[in-house]
């Protein structure tokens, strides 16, 4: 049927186990990959664990994040600046960036969401769904009008990653037998950082207490005094922002296409590894990104050693990774009894 | 009505047509309609075709409004919202075209069109028993999730096995019917089988005739047909709705623990539901194929084809089987009307031919306005659909037929019409006019 499996495969993977070399690249590929799973899902994770909101238009504030970064990069001229120079503004960008979705997402709550609290959930999942499908058709309408990329909306826009991201990020460093490139570096770093973050502001800050609290038991948390209105549009905002960032980031990987259906391609994979990971817990979020991670980077390997040849290998595994962590454990990594089963 | 002539035509079928005259006067309202468009087109001109879409569109509208209403008779029923759905589209679009190519084992190529457009149902069937016996062991969203995840599974391998095109040619741009040279023309006929005069093929170059009548036009014939099939279609589902199965189908829907506790299956019901909706959708897809001859991933296997029959399933009222149908022609109606998707005519043209010349030459920033108009009323039908979808949600959550039956305070708009139109005879004959 298929003609996935090729003759050498036993001496493929043998080759792969005795190579210290080879293993270390594949398990940096999938810490890397990881971390960029981990940035596309945590703010739709936070914003499901407190608001039961399932955001269908995630993927397009990722994607408006990309166009955006694009945009300030090749308008700052990020490219003639240096190393130093180039990285600095990175952050500069992402840090607008998030400023930037943060108040889209505020909008977004305080206009629509918040209308909808009391209906049944399914109705979140249409508002989103709707206000995504608009989204996408009006950064279409920009690309086209304004002439970005030529008026390609599918074709990645590739020109603000080839002149803005410095040569250092891309070339590949080797110590011993490991080697890495800049750029995974990274993105395993902002990856830790996205995850330290989060962790922090759950379980150290006051906003964090009432976001848990309000998990816990809405109605208490209300009771107690808690202005649980306005956690919802912080938390909302933060998830925002962070897909925002997570755009910046999908920007300098040449792996990613900064275009429309960006949109699409962050956001299933990010319903993956929410549900993986168990609706509603930012830990198993966490894990089950490092998990995609691990097997998007195996699959890259056997693809490239000719093992497996199916091109959209990548996607085909996500999704089975997704069929058959529900059919184990329907409720996903960490999940707990009766989030999401309503609706 | 026929009560006199009884021999001929047994009696129950004027109470049946009583009964649904409105269904009578909108089967009659879509058989006058590709005749309507082409008068009311040559009178009004360009003003009419802004707003009527093609006999062309409507065969389109036709096998996906059939699409929105399987998908409603599964999600709008039973409350499990099958967010995969395209996948039984997509089956059934694929059976067609591969079984008459000859890709599918144990299926003889170049079979009737009718055999292969029942056996992709029955297969799509076959594969909802299948992801619904992984998928009915979880409820809510991760259901969606499942079922999501499955048809994207579908997706991902339509968009690369290249054992579905023959040739040499990319799977993601699509497979046609009857392309390689061992295999005939794709014929499709659709009709009882056996009975000649019932019989015709659909398709650009089909035929021109049907019961004996020549309509000179492929187009009108096909329409005809593939409007008979959704017909039939719409009957059965309405059908089932309406037995003691579609009552426990709404039972679980409201309350399934309460439904369990009475001692029903309720994964029995939920399965036949899910098979049952998926052989309808697949009808659909077959029937999208039908006239085109092609199918590519992006119109079948594609997340947002369920996307758009939820849109359609909203609007129209969710739980309301007809209303999904007029949900999708009223999108695909505004599409047309802002965005030109049909084809057809548009608000664009209609502005550009309406307004004086200094108007469209206005310059807005680098721009006339007859570039503006351009670049945002053309093929940006999504946008349009989106905004109206929230605004619905927000403010018209049960959709059109639903207002509409909570406003008349009825169960059924058809049934309301026919009592009050009944009433108005009754009282009309038993006091003579004055």
């Amino acid at each position: 049927m298929i003609d996935l499996a090729a003759p050498l495969v036993i001496g493929d993977i043998a080759d792969l186990l005795t190579s210290p070399g080879e293993m270390s690249r594949i398990v940096i590929e999938g810490l890397a990959k990881g971390s960029l799973y981990l940035m596309i899902s945590a703010g739709l994770t936070l914003i499901f664990g407190l608001m039961d909101v399932i955001n269908f238009a995630h993927g397009a504030f990722t994607m408006y994040g990309a166009y955006i970064a694009g945009a300030a990069l090749l308008g700052l001229g990020v490219g003639s600046m240096g190393f130093l120079g180039s990285m600095g503004s990175i952050f500069v960008v992402m840090l607008f960036v998030f400023l930037l979705l943060a108040a889209l997402g505020v909008v977004f709550e305080v206009a629509l969401i918040r209308k909808l609290y009391e209906y049944p959930p399914i109705f979140m999942i249409l508002l989103t769904f709707g206000f995504a499908i608009t989204l996408e058709e009006l950064m279409r309408m920009v690309v086209e009008f304004g002439d970005i990329n030529n008026g390609q909306w599918q074709i990645d826009w590739a020109t603000p990653r080839i002149e803005s991201v410095p040569t250092e990020l891309a070339s590949t460093t080797e110590i011993g037998f490991l080697s890495f490139s800049g750029l995974q570096l990274l993105q395993i770093a902002f990856g830790v950082l996205t995850f330290v973050g989060i962790w922090a502001f759950l379980n150290r800050t006051r906003y964090g207490l009432f976001v848990r609290a309000g998990v816990e038991d809405e109605e208490m948390a209300k009771a107690l005094g808690i202005n649980i209105n306005r956690t919802f549009t912080a938390v909302f905002a933060v998830g925002s922002g962070l897909a925002g960032i997570a755009g910046v980031m999908l920007a300098l990987d040449p792996l990613w296409a900064v275009n429309v259906p960006l949109a699409l391609a962050v956001l299933l994979p990010a319903f993956v590894i929410v549900i993986v990971g168990g609706l509603g817990s930012f830990t198993g979020t966490a894990v089950a990104s490092l998990l995609v991670g691990m097997i998007d980077a195996l699959g890259t390997w056997a693809f490239q050693t000719g093992v497996i040849t199916f091109t959209d290998l990548d996607q085909l595994m996500i999704f089975g990774i997704l069929v058959v962590m529900l059919i184990l454990r329907p409720r996903g990594l960490f999940g707990v009894e009766g989030q999401g089963d309503h609706g | 009505m026929s009560t006199e002539n009884g021999e001929r035509v047994p009696a129950w079928i004027g109470q049946y047509l009583r009964d649904h005259l409105l269904l009578v006067v909108i089967v009659a309202m879509f058989v006058a309609y590709p005749f309507l468009y082409g008068f009311l087109t040559n009178q009004f001109g360009i003003a009419a075709a802004m707003i009527l879409p093609e006999t062309r569109t409507m065969l389109t509208i036709m096998a996906l409004g059939l699409f929105a209403m399987s998908f409603d008779f599964v999600s709008g029923y039973t409350g499990y919202l099958s967010f995969g759905h395209a996948a039984f589209f997509g089956i059934g679009a694929y059976f067609v075209v591969m079984g008459f190519n000859g890709q599918v084992p144990l299926v003889p190529a170049e079979l009737p069109f009718m055999v292969l457009l029942v056996l992709g149902g029955l297969v799509a069937a076959v594969a909802a028993l299948l992801i619904g016996l992984i998928s009915f062991r979880l409820s809510g969203v991760y259901f969606a999730m499942i079922t999501l995840g499955i048809s994207e599974v579908l997706y991902v391998v339509s968009n690369n096995w290249d054992y579905i095109t023959p040739g040499s040619s990319d799977p993601s741009d699509g497979v046609a019917a009857g392309a390689p040279s061992d295999v005939g023309f794709f014929e499709p006929v659709i009709g009882i089988p056996f009975v000649d005069p019932l019989n015709a093929m659909v398709g650009p170059f089909g035929d021109e005739t049907l019961l004996g009548f020549d309509f000179g036009d492929p187009q009108i014939v096909s329409y005809f047909l593939i409007g008979a099939v959704v017909l039939l279609c719409y009957l059965a589902m309405k059908r089932i709705i309406h037995s003691p199965f579609g009552k426990v189908m709404i039972a679980v829907r409201e309350n399934e623990e309460r439904a369990r506790a009475i001692g029903y299956n309720t994964f029995r019901y939920k399965m036949g539901a899910f098979m049952i909706s998926a052989f309808f959708g697949a009808i659909a897809g077959g029937l999208l194929v039908a006239y085109v001859g092609t199918i590519d991933p992006q119109n079948s296997f594609f997340f947002l084809v369920t996307g758009f029959a939820l849109v359609a399933a909203i609007i129209g009222g969710l739980g309301t089987l007809a209303g999904p149908f007029f949900g999708y022609i009223f999108l695909e109606g505004v599409q047309e009307f802002l965005a030109r998707e049909g084809g057809g005519g548009g608000l664009q043209p209609f502005l550009e031919q309406t307004l004086p010349g200094g108007v469209l030459e206005l310059n807005l920033g680098g721009l006339t306005v007859n570039e503006a108009l351009n670049s945002f009323m053309t093929g940006h039908g999504e946008f349009y659909a989106g905004i109206i979808f929230v605004l619905f949600v927000l403010y018209i959550p049960i959709g059109l037929l639903g207002t509409l039956r909570q406003r008349l305070g009825t169960e059924s708009v058809a049934k309301y019409i026919s009592r009050r139109v009944t009433a108005r005879f009754d009282s009309a004959e038993s006091q003579p006019a004055d």
